[in-house]
């Protein structure tokens, strides 16, 4: 039953990669050429969301000459973060500074288009712009505490838009911001001690405090945590997971990780436009647009 | 579509972990191949290569498992490149169980049970000869990134599986004529499975191809 001259190749030392094989063909080499040749300028997912907050339409920004903003149309949906990514220069921060008018304070600046806020107009000529930043409240990526004791840099927003009518009001309400923003066990014995002398995990912390001491609607965030360490940083990340349940949140952030971390919304800008936007966990695994895939992969930025 | 990045080191490990499944791949092509030349020559000197040879398939595929997490924990990949160290991971998987039906091919013969005849040494052949093909066109198509030669490695599984399901049948009608050879039957009933499995590994192999290929097409059709 011995057979003759086998067909199947004979014994020998196992080749260190299958015979033939071209481990570097050029169309690896030549780098992700299968996505070239995608243009901008219409925006990939759906912009708007059943629950709106903030509503743009058609936003336009120019600095003088330089077109910052090109006809970006987005919701900021209730009780959701919506993420901004982008490189830097793309217009992503721009485009928060539009939702609570913070543009205005910049000479040359001209802002067109609509922006509604619970369906009125920011721009209207009516409207009290300190009123609107007080319903739109802004974190930075600098802790910005002012130069007071703990308690009164709680204290200065409701204190100033005239939200509580005694001091016991006001206790509570500064109480229970710094116990929403996660500050609170830290701080409660130094209350009257400055603010500038906390961590500056504690007083990006205070400055979310004193944001939503005055109950905003919408709490925008630019790049808040570009300044801390890994820690700070994730407290920050949980307490903002906690305050959507409250607010909507806007986030400008340039880590695709906190990004995907803490969104439930992305929007990547490039170039002044809105490239793509959509639910995070398909943006980050599914982007449907080439300068996206580039841009969360990490081949360009 | 693994290379392009900003950070040359990324391309270089995503590159390097491509190589090694590639490696594992030829490796495992040669288990495959040497086990059923083993068995249709009943040469145990062959047989007991293939089995020595399981540690290096193991090792391989440890270091390819070591390789992946590194990659994910130190680049936190997203998107293809998620999915394509996601992919090279199934890859592996599936090379791994390749090699563990090389080795079952060949512990038959090492058990010196009983020789297959003529007929079934020679369907054996031919069967293995469909699933190396399968299984080398596979890692061709991973090494090129091709959907098309992936797509190709699916459609002809189906070849594989009507002369497996042919073979069977003809061992079970040499079964009946011979009850005294059951147990020979048997273990050449295991065998051709065994061949037959390469056949669906290799498939699955092309799967994982096909799902990095439909997903890159996707993502360029947009305007």
């Amino acid at each position: 039953m011995n057979e003759s001259s086998p067909s199947i190749a004979p014994t020998g030392p196992a080749p260190a990669v299958v015979a033939g094989m071209n481990l570097r063909p050029a169309a690896r080499a030549a780098g992700p050429s299968h996505l070239e040749g995608t243009p901008i300028g219409q925006t990939i997912g759906t912009v708007t969301v059943v629950d709106p907050v903030f509503s743009c339409r058609d936003v336009n920004v120019h600095y003088g000459a330089k077109h910052a903003i090109k006809n970006v149309s987005l919701d900021v949906g209730k009780r959701q973060v919506l993420a901004m990514i982008g490189p830097s220069g793309c217009g992503k921060s721009t485009f928060l500074r539009c939702l609570n008018r913070m543009n205005d304070t910049i000479a040359g600046a001209r802002v067109t288009g609509q922006i509604l806020l619970d369906g009125q107009d920011i721009h209207d000529p009516q409207r009290d712009v300190v009123q609107l930043r007080a319903r739109v409240g802004m974190v930075f990526q600098k802790p910005n505490p002012f130069p007071k004791s703990i308690y009164d840099n709680v204290a200065f927003g409701p204190r100033l838009h005239g939200l509580v009518r005694s001091r016991s009001d006001l206790d509570e309400l500064v109480c229970t911001s710094l116990q929403r923003a996660g500050l609170w066990d830290e701080v409660k014995d130094r209350l009257t001690q400055s603010g500038t002398g906390l961590s500056g995990g504690q007083q990006q912390r205070l400055c979310i405090a004193r944001t939503i001491a005055v109950k905003p609607h919408v709490i925008l965030m630019d790049e808040p945590c570009s300044a801390l360490d890994p820690i700070a940083t994730a407290r920050i990340e949980d307490l903002i997971d906690e305050l959507k349940e409250s607010f909507a949140i806007a986030i400008v952030t340039h880590s695709m990780q906190q990004a995907a971390r803490v969104s439930q919304r992305t929007a990547y800008f490039h170039m002044g436009s809105l490239v793509e936007v959509g639910e995070t966990d398909r943006i980050f695994t599914n982007p449907r647009h080439r300068l996206t895939e580039d841009y969360i992969t990490g081949r360009f930025g | 579509m693994l290379e392009g990045h900003i950070s040359k080191a990324f391309d270089g490990d995503l590159a390097a972990l491509h190589i090694r499944v590639l490696e594992m791949g030829g490796l495992v092509l040669d288990q495959v191949r040497q086990a059923a030349a083993a068995y249709s020559d009943w040469d145990s000197r062959i047989s007991q290569l293939v089995c020595d040879r399981e540690a290096q398939v193991l090792r391989y595929a440890g270091s390819i498992y070591d390789d992946q997490v590194a990659l994910i924990a130190r680049r936190n990949p997203v998107a293809s490149d998620l999915r394509a160290i996601i992919a090279l991971a199934k890859v592996g998987a599936e090379l791994d169980r390749a090699g563990a039906e090389a080795r079952k091919i060949a512990r038959t013969v090492l058990q010196q049970s009983g020789r297959p005849g003529r007929g079934t040494s020679s369907d054996a052949r031919h069967l293995a000869n469909l699933a190396i093909t399968l299984l080398r066109l596979a890692l061709e198509a991973l090494d090129r990134l091709d959907a098309e030669e992936a797509e190709q490695v699916i459609d002809r599984d189906q070849d594989l599986d009507a002369e497996y399901a042919a073979g069977l049948r003809r061992l079970l009608t040499r079964a009946m004529e011979n009850p005294a050879q059951l147990e020979v039957t048997v273990e050449a009933a295991f065998t051709l499975k065994s061949l037959e499995r390469v056949g669906d590994h290799a498939c699955n192999i092309a799967g994982q191809i096909s799902a990095m290929a439909v997903h890159l097409s996707r993502t360029s059709r947009v305007p």
